[in-house]
């Protein structure tokens, strides 16, 4: 079951944002977009995940997405939006529950409940959606898609976790969290692609990373190869410095302080 | 993480609440239904006619007509017209997204007017045959045209590529209410006295008019277009949380819209052809659910159902009875009644509306 989208192009009006990208994931990994603002990420994100036109395929497993019928593909992967607006007064409970509209049927009703403590809401569950903070928000939303894609492995065949920045609204206990779940989602067999900003979180968390810069990919590969000093300064523009502690073989990045 | 191996357990279920509701409401309508037909001009009442039923004793031939003829086909305009708003409102407001939507928004109010008075001023000016032909129908089913028509043409400008934009949809509206009202405007002008006075009693909405011819025309439509309203609970529950992430949750968001719109116009155009201008039901009885058991669609559009149609019999019981033997608009009666609650929701809610 990869994940594979070939020869993406998406153009906002006359303007083309992303050239012809071949981007691809496995399963039992967790795949992270990074690169500067306006590289193209969440626009790639979005083009593999059907929200917007493109040319170019993108299939699961060998098989066309966009020639799939839309239940599923909803059975197969689940998308966590950037941000989410929500119309009615919902309970967390019941947005949870929404994610459980697609795919079989059978006892499954106990599923949102475990999602919600997944991430650690289970006591907002009779919450209305609408009081809860921006991370909270963002949290219950992750339980939602969770839930939807609650195995990560279903009759043989891994399902889709694509989240779209996922911990831009956290602190930072609570992005390690939301992290972990992606990764323990990937562990058991799932596929997780992730836009992400924070590259230490992605070094430590990721197991392969695509570097976007200016529409295109200037590398894929493991955090190892890909996070050095070249890459990254030639995709963000400016003087990065990445560092491998000798004990963990994780790198970190720091930025040159050009003031001293 | 300690929270996988303990159970939770779930909150006071609404939703459970929202479906043991669908009784209580059916008890209530089949309640408004005998009041309905316990009360009206003529000295007939429905607990004398059971009575007589009881004891095997014929009907007299004035209250068979009271019974069958009347006060029945009037109960079952009212049940149908009062959910065929109210499912509608409903509906609108999931579409929309917003819960101050209306299904005058898709314009069957405005096309259903211009219809409407079209048929009143010009109607004597139709070919003599054609006349004849349609007769006392001219006016309903002139508003059912310019009603179902409307909502055609404002979909048709709304949809590019195969999508329909919601927002292009409601600024379309008001500009096509803009020009329905402007040709209403110069019919009004031309139009003579007596053409007036239809004209402003039509708009004020009444049940007098019912018939089963009436009902035996309108009624499939009206009950057709609301089961296709009923199939759209689970898509407008998701649609809450915006067409993209409907869609990744395997939604069908175009062919539900195009369900959606087409059902509001079917329900709401037969509605208004047969009974004229009647407001607020739309907006309130949802919104009176939605306070009392959320938001849940699937529930929602049975209840609203259920609801509208029990408000709007025991509303034409109220306009039949107030200045009885004569009879107030309903229309009025619906205004008179819905707008203080409306206005009570604005104010509960304050500062949470958001449009």
């Amino acid at each position: 079951m990869t994940l594979e989208a070939r020869s993406i192009s998406v153009d906002y009006g006359k303007r083309r944002v992303l050239h012809g990208v071949t981007f691809m994931a496995r399963p039992g990994a967790v795949t992270a977009i990074v690169g500067p603002n306006g590289s193209g990420k969440s626009t790639l994100l979005g083009a593999v995940s059907g929200d917007l036109p493109h040319e170019g395929t993108v299939s699961l497993g060998g098989r066309d997405v966009a020639r799939m019928p839309i239940w599923q593909v909803a059975a197969q992967r689940a998308v966590l939006p950037q941000a989410s607006r929500l119309a009615f007064d919902f309970t967390v409970l019941e947005v949870v529950r929404l994610g459980l509209q697609s795919g079989r049927s059978g006892d499954r009703a106990d599923i949102p409940m475990r999602a919600l403590a997944r991430v650690g809401l289970a006591h907002y569950a009779a919450r209305t959606f609408q009081e809860l903070s921006g991370g909270e928000a963002q949290r219950v939303m992750l339980a939602r898609v969770l839930a939807q894609v609650w195995e990560p492995v279903d009759q043989g065949e891994a399902r889709w976790l694509l989240l779209d920045e996922p911990v831009s609204s956290l602190d930072i206990a609570h992005q390690l969290q939301v992290m972990q779940i992606a990764r323990d989602f990937a562990s058991a067999g799932g596929g997780v692609v992730a836009v992400m900003h924070d590259l230490n979180l992605t070094a430590l968390f990721a197991d392969e990373v695509t570097v976007l810069s200016e529409g295109e990919i200037i590398a894929a590969g493991t955090p190892g190869a890909v996070m050095t000093d070249a890459i990254l300064s030639r995709a963000y523009g400016c003087a990065l410095k990445v560092s491998t502690p000798p004990a963990r073989n994780i790198p970190y990045i720091l930025p040159h302080a050009a003031a001293s | 993480m300690v929270a996988e191996t303990q159970s939770f357990t779930a909150p006071r279920d609404r939703h459970l609440f929202a479906r043991q509701l669908h009784l209580w409401l059916a008890a209530f309508l089949i309640f408004c239904a005998a009041l309905s037909l316990q009360f009206g001009a003529a000295d007939v009442r429905l607990s004398a006619l059971l009575g007589k039923l009881v004891t095997g004793e014929p009907l007299s031939q004035m209250e068979r007509i009271v019974l069958f003829d009347i006060r029945l086909p009037r109960l079952a305009m009212g049940g149908l017209v009062g959910a065929a708003l109210a499912v509608s409102g409903a509906t609108m407001q999931g579409l929309f997204r917003n819960p101050l939507a209306d299904p005058g928004i898709v314009g069957v109010g405005a096309g259903a007017g211009l219809g409407a008075i079209l048929a009143i001023v010009l109607g004597s000016m139709l070919p003599l045959g054609l006349t004849q032909l349609i007769g006392a129908q001219l006016v309903p089913v002139a508003a059912f045209l310019g009603g179902w028509g409307s909502t055609l043409l404002l979909y048709h400008v709304s949809t590019r590529g195969g999508r329909t934009s919601v927002a292009t949809m409601l600024l379309a509206g008001i500009a096509l209410g803009a020009l329905a009202g402007a040709v209403s405007g110069i019919l009004v002008y031309i139009a003579d006295d007596q053409q007036l006075r239809d004209l402003t009693f039509w708009g004020l909405g009444s049940l007098a008019g019912a018939s089963w011819g009436k009902i035996l025309t309108a009624g499939p439509l009206i009950v057709i277009s609301i089961a296709a309203a009923l199939c759209l609970g689970r898509g407008l529950n998701g649609l809450a949380l915006g067409e993209a992430t409907a869609a990744h949750m395997g939604i069908a968001v175009q062919r539900m819209k195009s369900v959606a719109i087409l059902s509001v116009a079917g329900a709401t155009g037969a509605a208004v052809a047969i009974s004229g201008g009647i407001g607020f039901v739309g907006i309130v009885v949802p919104h009176l659910l939605r306070l009392a058991c959320g938001p849940d669609h699937r529930t929602l559009l049975v209840n609203a159902g259920l609801l509208g149609a029990s408000l709007l019999i025991l509303a034409d019981v109220i306009a039949r009875m107030v200045i009885s033997p004569a009879e107030l608009p309903i229309g009025i009666v619906t205004a008179v009644l819905g707008a203080p609650v409306f206005l009570w929701i604005l104010l509960r809610r304050r500062g949470v509306v958001d449009l």
